[in-house]
């Protein structure tokens, strides 16, 4: 009866929800009684976290002695400690140049996501412009400021710098690699399908600390460079190598009609290649590559085993003093907020790409 | 424009203390690398270690361990910040120093014969002791662990404190009842819960643990017992005797400038009138102290000027001064009831 008198009007959105809500949730009264239960457990929980994020919480950093009493988050950790968190041990009165680095290197990475920037020549006059400036900043050597060494770089200044190198790095890596493994060449094919092979058997972990560790007992000097490098280039190489497989699933699905029919139009092997099959193998890999870099981005944090002090490195040592001990909690939700927010733009990014390239479907 | 004459002032005092007389003894290597460098590289922590390393509001290293590196950092180079602190992991620490990326690992770095001879260590003269003690609810009114007779003692299920505490109880004659648990978490929540008067731990944990965990830390008192014992020392590469002389003294002279009451506040008066011999050759005032390390015969006055000795390092980062109120104990001089000693200054 009640739904009969809702056709009186106008249907409604509310009304429509309601009535959705009513035929799934309240159908019966065993199906009401579950429902009630189910809702209020939800309801008591978001007031619990509510209350314990915002209405019991201690916002202030000089308001820290109110935190045993208030029962609810010590955010004063945050206000306190945040710049540790953002910055790790970069030297305090400098952080402005920390700032600048972290904006250079977003705006690079949203940048070379936007499609006007598609083409070789702009996207590595951005990389090189973008990737210069953090260094230029943070360094700070030839900008005539005081000298940051690489081993006080740290925070999610650190670990931005790194996702970006590894993956802007990796990606064409990777992409040398699906193409040499598909080489006629067997020289070129088996010494690919050798590294790959290598590299996809090893953790990260173990390629990484034979790049910070391992490799300066067997190089020269000379040849060994500053931590940070080899490490990037270690975790680089790794990503290479699982990107280079993502390509080689991709390649795969083209029929190989599509490059007798090239041919056969008198088109050489690079403009095959590169109009032809690299649209169709980057559309069959997207699903793929979205899921490696975040995966990468999430990576990034297992570099604290070889001693650098990404986001979660500092968050930890955030508090990892007296006064800042007992709240943890609150220091995780904050770097878990941060991740989150990193990894939901990327799949939505990535969520745009699809839509963006079905068209070619259609 | 003041740091700058400050620079200046020291780079030449520095380069006065390089160009004195260096004839006979033969200098550490790994000490003049670290004078071409400009820095030591000294090992720090990827996060907190508390008490030891830790990372204040400023973005700064502090703890017992960073101030150890920076007392040699003056020691050797005239300037405490001259002392670059590179993060490592547990696991990294050892790999590191062998590859160079530090010069020492000051770090609470047990001494141990397989680190010693296998992974190719040489150690210091150990700075700091850390066993096994026990905590007691404070209101027991006891400081020692003669007075838990008849007691209820706590301790994690199958660890060695299992052992230790009930052989060490057994043996100074103390009825007990000895109840394990199987989590640290439990064990706390025991204790809290009046379940237990006392709980055997690592001493240090004990102290982050009554500073940090519990609601009221002077309700709980460590007790001043030591079960056992781990010497905690510097790591250096194996090969750099000199070095291994260099950082040895560095922690005697700590160590002397306590027992003869050389403070970073008196030593400027201390050095213009000294009370005895000892304090004059270790303030530099005669000479002998830098020469035969090839170093400048002043260091001792500038390390204990800038970072203290080594009671006040103690007090600043783990006793009194610090939150963690953790008492000397064996970390005292010989002379006050510890096993610190030095050896002796001619």
């Amino acid at each position: 009866m009640a739904i009969a008198s809702d056709y009186s009007g106008a249907p409604d959105w509310f009304g429509q929800l309601a009535n959705t809500f009513k035929r799934r949730a309240f159908r019966s009264p065993s199906d009401t009684l579950t429902s009630v239960f189910i809702f209020g457990l939800m309801l008591y929980m978001a007031w619990l976290l509510l209350d314990w994020a915002i209405l019991s919480a201690v916002w202030r950093a000089e308001d820290v002695g109110q935190c045993a009493e208030a029962g609810g988050a010590c955010w004063s950790v945050i206000a306190a400690r945040h710049r540790l968190i953002l910055f790790g041990l970069y030297p305090f009165d400098l952080h402005w140049r920390s700032t600048l680095a972290c904006v250079a290197i977003i705006v690079t990475v949203v940048l070379s996501c936007l499609p006007h920037f598609w083409s070789t020549s702009k996207l590595v006059t951005l990389w090189i412009v973008g990737f210069g400036t953090y260094v230029l900043l943070m360094d700070g050597t030839l900008l005539g400021q005081p000298q940051v060494t690489t081993d006080q770089w740290g925070g999610l200044a650190l670990t931005l710098f790194m996702f970006s190198s590894v993956v802007l790095l990796g990606m064409p890596m990777g992409l040398l690699l699906a193409l040499a493994r598909r080489s006629n060449l067997p020289v070129v094919r088996g010494a690919a399908s050798l590294l790959i092979d290598f590299i996809r058997s090893l953790p990260l972990l173990t390629t990484l600390f034979a790049a910070a560790v391992v490799i300066p007992l067997l190089l020269p000097d000379w040849l060994n460079g500053d931590k940070i490098w080899r490490v990037i280039i270690g975790f680089a190489l790794f990503f290479a190598c699982y990107q280079a497989e993502v390509f080689r699933g991709g390649f795969q699905a083209i029929p190989k009609g599509q490059f007798e029919a090239g041919k056969a139009l008198g088109l050489t092997a690079f403009q095959i290649l590169s109009r032809i099959i690299m649209p169709q193998v980057f559309r069959h890999a997207l699903p793929s590559t979205i899921n490696m870099v975040v995966v990468t981005f999430k990576e990034t944090a297992i570099v604290i085993i070889i001693g650098f002090f990404d986001v979660l490195a500092s968050a930890n040592a955030a508090f990892g003093t007296v006064e800042w001990a007992p709240y943890y909690i609150e220091v995780y939700a904050f770097v878990g907020a941060i991740y989150w927010i990193f990894i939901f733009s990327l799949s939505q990014y990535g969520e745009y790409l699809k839509r963006r390239m079905s068209v070619a479907k259609r | 424009m003041a740091t700058n004459i400050a620079k200046i002032a020291c780079a030449v005092a520095f380069a006065a203390g390089v160009a004195a007389p260096v004839a006979a003894y033969s200098k550490s290597a790994t000490v003049t690398a670290i004078e071409e460098r400009g820095t030591l590289l000294c090992s720090g922590h990827n996060g907190s270690y508390f008490g030891f390393v830790e990372v204040n509001d400023k973005n700064e290293w502090k703890g017992l361990d960073i101030d150890m590196c920076r007392a040699l950092t003056t020691a050797i180079l005239g300037d405490p910040e001259k002392a670059q602190i590179v993060p490592l992991s547990w696991a990294q620490r050892f790999p590191a120093l062998q590859s160079g990326d530090v010069d020492v690992i000051i770090k609470a770095t047990g001494w141990t014969m397989g680190r010693d001879t296998e992974v190719g260590l040489q150690f210091s003269l150990p700075y700091f002791f850390g066993g096994t003690q026990f905590m007691a609810h404070g209101d027991l009114g006891i400081t020692e662990a003669k007075e838990l007779d008849g007691g209820t003692i706590c301790v994690e299920a199958g660890t060695t404190i299992e052992r230790l505490a009930g052989n060490y109880l057994k043996t100074i004659g103390v009825e007990h009842t000895m109840v394990s648990y199987e989590k640290a978490s439990e064990l706390r929540a025991a204790y809290l819960a009046n379940r237990c008067d006392a709980f055997a731990a690592w001493g240090p944990f004990l102290a982050v643990l009554r500073a940090t965990e519990l609601e009221k830390p002077d309700a709980h008192i460590i007790l001043s017992d030591q079960l056992s014992n781990e010497p905690i020392a510097a790591a250096m590469r194996q090969g750099d005797e000199e070095f291994v002389d260099m950082v040895n003294w560095m922690i005697a002279a700590l160590l002397i400038a306590e027992e003869e009451g050389v403070t970073s506040a008196n030593v400027e008066e201390m050095t213009e009138n000294p009370p005895n011999p000892k304090i004059a050759r270790l303030l530099g005032v005669d000479p002998g102290m830098g020469e035969r390390l090839g170093i400048r015969d002043t260091w001792a006055r500038e390390m204990i000027a800038a970072v203290g000795n080594f009671g006040e390092i103690y007090n600043r980062n783990l006793g009194e001064g610090s939150p963690y109120k953790l008492e000397r104990g064996l970390n005292n001089l010989w002379s006050h009831g510890g096993v610190l000693y030095a050896p002796i200054l001619d």
